[in-house]
Order: C-alpha cells, then sequence, then structure tokens
C-alpha cells in the first residue's frame, strides 16, 4: 500500500488506544467527568442565586467544554515528555509512519475522552437542576462537538510539541486551566470581559466551539462560528506539523531524543 | 542534672529537631512544586487566575460582591498547599520506597509526622496572602485595616486545618493506590460545598451539614466577616471552630497514620504499591 494511504489508518489506531488508554485513567475520569460537574453545579446554583439569569444550558454546555480542555491541557502538552519518560519516544519516532500522525492520534484520543464531560453536564442540568435540554439544531449540535473537540485536539498537538522545550511543563499546564476558561467566555460572557483579551479568545478554538454549540442549542447562526472553529483547527494543524518537524529534527540532530 | 531529667531534655530536644529539621528536609526532598518554575506556575499563578476566574463568574451571574469571591477564593487557595503539599509529604514516602526506613528510626512518630505540616502550612499562608495582595492591587479588594491582623490569624488557622485534612489525605495514601486521585476531588469539592463560591444558604441541608466539618468553611465564614469591617468579635467563634475542625483532622490523621504503621509492620507491606 502507498505510504499516505496508510496514515488514516495509524491516525484511527493511535486514536482508538489513546482513548482506551486514557478511558480507564482515573486522572482523566476525575478530570473530564468529576470537576466539570463541580464547576457546572457552582456556575448552575450562581445562576439560581443571581440576579442575571443565562440558562442553564449556556453554562452546561461551557462547563463540558471546560473539562475538554482540561484533558488536552493536561493530557496532550506533556505528549512527547510522556513519550520520552515511558521510554517510547525513539521506537515512535523511528516508526516508518510521520511521527505527527502518531501525536496526533494521541492528541485526538485524549481530547475524545473530553465528551465525556459534554455528557455528564448535560445529563446533570436536566437531572439535578431540571432544565429542559433539547438542542435547537441537533445535526448541526453534533457537528459543532466533533468540531471542537477536533480543534482541540489540534491544539494539543501544538501545545505538546511546544512544551517540550520546557522541563516543567506540567507546571504550564497547572497554570492553563483557569485563564483560557476564563479568556474564552466558557462560563463569562466575553462581553464582561477586558477588552485587550478579545484577541487571545480569537485565537482560542474552545471560543468557536462553544458559540457553535450554544447556537445549535439554545438557536442562533451557527455557521461563522463552526466556520471559524474549522479554520482555527487547520492554522493548529499547520502549526503543530511545523513545530513537531522542528522538535524531531533538533532532537535527532543533537541526540537528545531520549533525554528528561 | 540527674540522668532522668537529662534523659527527659535530650528526648525534648530531639522531639523538636526531628520535628524542625526532618519537617524541613523532607519539605525539601517531597514537596514537588518547590522549585521556582514550579512554583510560580502552580502555587502563584493559577492561584491567581482562579480568583479572577470566580469574581467574573460572579459578575455574570450577578451573585455575591467582588470581596465575597476574593476572600472566598483567596483563603481557599491555601489549600492547594494543605492538601496536595501534604499528600506528598506523607504518602509519596511509600512512593519513593523511603517509608520503611523511616519508620524503622526510633524517632517520635508525632515529631516525625506533625513536623511535615509546618513548611506546608507556611507555604499555604503564603499563598493565601499572595491572594489577598494581588486582589488589593487588581481587582481593588480593601478589607478593613482595623481587622487585618484578625484577617491574617483566621488565614493561619485555616491554612492549619487544611494542613490537618491534607494530614489525613496523606495517610490514606500510605495504603490507596493513587491518593492524588482523591487529592485532586477533595480540592475541587472544597470549592462547592465550603462556601467558596455560592452561598451556604443555596446548598442543600445534607450538604450544609458536612461542610460544618470540613476546613475552610468557618475560616472564610469568619474572612468575610472580618473583611467586611463587622469587628473581631464575630469572627472569633468562626475562627475557633476552624482551630476545632483543623485539630480534629490532624488527630484522625494521626491515628490513621500509626494504624497503617501498625498493620504494615504486621503485614510487612510498608513500600508495596
Amino acid at each position: 500500500m502507498a505510504e499516505p494511504l496508510r496514515w488514516p489508518r495509524v491516525l484511527a489506531i493511535g486514536w482508538f488506544y489513546q482513548l482506551k488508554m486514557q478511558a480507564q485513567s482515573g486522572f482523566m475520569i476525575m478530570t473530564a467527568l468529576v470537576q466539570p460537574l463541580i464547576f457546572a453545579t457552582i456556575a448552575m446554583a450562581d445562576q439560581q442565586a443571581g440576579t442575571r439569569s443565562l440558562p442553564i444550558l449556556y453554562y452546561a454546555l461551557g462547563a463540558g467544554i471546560m473539562g475538554i480542555w482540561s484533558t488536552v491541557v493536561f493530557g496532550c502538552g506533556g505528549v512527547i515528555s510522556w513519550q520520552r519518560h515511558q521510554g517510547m519516544l525513539e521506537p515512535l519516532v523511528m516508526a516508518p509512519v510521520p511521527f505527527v500522525l502518531v501525536l496526533m492520534g494521541i492528541t485526538l484520543g485524549t481530547a475524545t475522552v473530553g465528551l465525556y464531560s459534554m455528557a455528564a453536564t448535560l445529563v446533570w442540568a436536566e437531572v439535578v437542576f431540571r432544565a429542559h435540554v433539547q438542542m435547537a439544531d441537533p445535526l448541526l449540535f453534533s457537528v459543532s462537538a466533533v468540531l471542537t473537540v477536533v480543534s482541540l485536539g489540534l491544539l494539543g498537538l501544538v501545545m505538546g510539541s511546544s512544551f517540550v522545550l520546557y522541563r516543567n511543563s506540567n507546571a504550564i499546564s497547572n497554570m492553563l486551566e483557569y485563564p483560557v476558561w476564563l479568556v474564552t467566555g466558557l462560563l463569562v460572557p466575553l462581553s464582561l470581559l477586558p477588552g485587550w483579551t478579545r484577541p487571545i479568545a480569537y485565537a482560542l478554538a474552545p471560543t468557536w466551539g462553544v458559540q457553535a454549540l450554544r447556537a445549535t442549542a439554545l438557536g442562533g447562526q451557527p455557521l461563522p462560528d463552526i466556520g471559524f472553529c474549522l479554520v482555527a483547527s487547520v492554522a493548529y494543524l499547520g502549526l503543530g506539523v511545523w513545530l513537531v518537524g522542528k522538535v524531531e529534527h533538533r532532537a535527532r540532530r543533537t541526540a537528545t531524543l531520549n533525554f528528561q | 542534672m540527674s540522668a532522668l531529667a537529662a534523659t527527659e531534655a535530650g528526648s525534648r530536644g530531639h522531639f523538636w529537631r526531628v520535628f524542625l529539621i526532618g519537617g524541613l528536609i523532607s519539605y525539601r526532598a517531597l514537596f514537588y512544586w518547590i522549585n521556582p518554575w514550579q512554583y510560580v506556575p502552580t502555587m502563584l499563578a493559577a492561584p491567581l487566575f482562579q480568583i479572577l476566574f470566580f469574581v467574573y463568574l460572579g459578575r455574570a451571574a450577578g451573585v455575591g460582591s467582588t470581596a465575597f469571591f476574593v476572600v472566598g477564593n483567596s483563603i481557599q487557595i491555601c489549600s492547594m498547599s494543605g492538601i496536595y503539599g501534604m499528600t506528598m509529604a506523607i504518602s509519596n514516602e511509600r512512593q519513593f520506597q523511603t517509608l520503611s526506613p523511616i519508620l524503622a528510626t526510633p524517632s517520635n512518630r508525632l515529631a516525625v509526622f506533625l513536623g511535615r505540616g509546618l513548611p506546608v502550612l507556611i507555604t499555604g499562608f503564603q499563598t493565601t496572602c499572595f491572594g489577598f495582595l494581588v486582589s488589593a492591587l487588581i481587582l481593588g479588594f480593601r478589607p478593613a485595616p482595623a481587622e487585618l491582623p484578625m484577617l491574617l490569624l483566621t488565614v493561619l488557622v485555616t491554612a492549619g486545618s487544611c494542613t490537618g485534612f491534607g494530614m489525613a489525605l496523606g495517610s490514606v495514601g500510605l495504603r490507596v493506590r493513587d491518593v492524588f486521585l482523591i487529592s485532586n476531588i477533595a480540592y475541587f469539592a472544597v470549592l462547592l460545598v465550603c462556601g467558596v463560591e455560592v452561598p451556604l444558604s443555596q446548598l442543600p441541608g445534607a450538604v450544609r451539614g458536612l461542610a460544618q466539618f470540613l476546613p475552610l468553611t468557618h475560616g472564610i465564614a469568619a474572612g468575610r466577616l472580618l473583611a467586611a469591617g463587622r469587628g473581631g468579635g464575630a469572627a472569633v467563634s468562626d475562627i475557633l471552630l476552624e482551630l476545632l475542625v483543623g485539630c480534629c483532622w490532624a488527630a484522625f490523621a494521626y491515628l490513621l497514620f500509626r494504624h497503617f504503621e501498625r498493620s504494615g509492620r504486621r503485614t510487612g507491606a510498608f513500600d508495596r504499591l
């Protein structure tokens, strides 16, 4: 079989194995399930106690994407470092498929685990907060959900390949959860944030993902947001491929592939 | 000096040496985030973003005031050190296979155990002070100046009670394989249960009842009274309750630690992972 024809298979198998592995990790289940439910409950309880009324579904969707972001930031941020720690980096680089495809399978698989959080927060909103969870456009909602996961997985690829230059990548992961939740408007409307945060928000896929999901669930015009999510995905893919190539080339040249 | 008195003085000196020096060494060895490259993003930046996130969430929902969220979150972030730091300080001995040598020494167990808490408590206190300071600078948080000493005392007591709670989690880590999972859940659960982000009155009765036995609940209530300038007298009962909760958790943790030590000796399974 010609080499490029194998690439989808490599990607699919990498994605599937990563999904299986992460779905059994206690830490990932905590990150994708327990943590978003806690944040969803806080937001919904504040909504009920407060004077401004945004729909419960608004918070449920935001908290769901918070969970996807957490799985990405912790699962993908250290993806290369983790493979190195496990002694798998050299075999993976030596394998006769592009290394970036292997990493992409891992980051997409990790982001997919985040779908747990989306499902969990929607069920939570329906069962505990008696929200009427009904999507205005179920088909486009599904498309938006898949696209959001893909774009966050590709953002994870960019993060994973840039964090490898930083020895304490887990510290960056610890730091990156809250600011991205905040500036991308997952629970707080962008209009309440200072204007200088807007360009940062527009560069990050969760902004477009959550807007697309809200428009398809609550009613609105989701197509521009879906389009921007797609553009962001393509940009992350290009950047990720370039960064992974740089990192791989540098590690081969300096013979530092297995250095911690 | 009689031989007995000299032995007692030596024993006391040994206790304090193990408590202070042993505690400091274990902190340096086992607290992952001591390196500035870890400390700044994890113990300063992340808590700061947490405060900002919840202040804006409160504004978005139109609930509470900025001070409500600043005080709640600034005090809660000391539990990052208390919960994670103590889990590391105790259960990582097992992870790094150094538990058996420590338990083979004749050192006073209480000194070994409590000594680990002091640096963690100080770290938690620092984190909360940083949270208040930055909130004053960027969010305009202004507590009543006359209440500052009592507010600092409240923070100290709350950091202590979180350390006691963390000791209990760390002791559980002597037996459970993945104690950090429990620590993670505990850290996020207190955000909801202890009235940090949602007024306690909004929570169901059972959750409110549970909150009375957890660290932070009374400390945060006292902190909010003091920040609002309601006077130290109003906050004293909450501060004392926070102290009591912390002492109970520390005592429970010590009993748990000794229980796991005894059962580990019996089964020869201190370091089994």
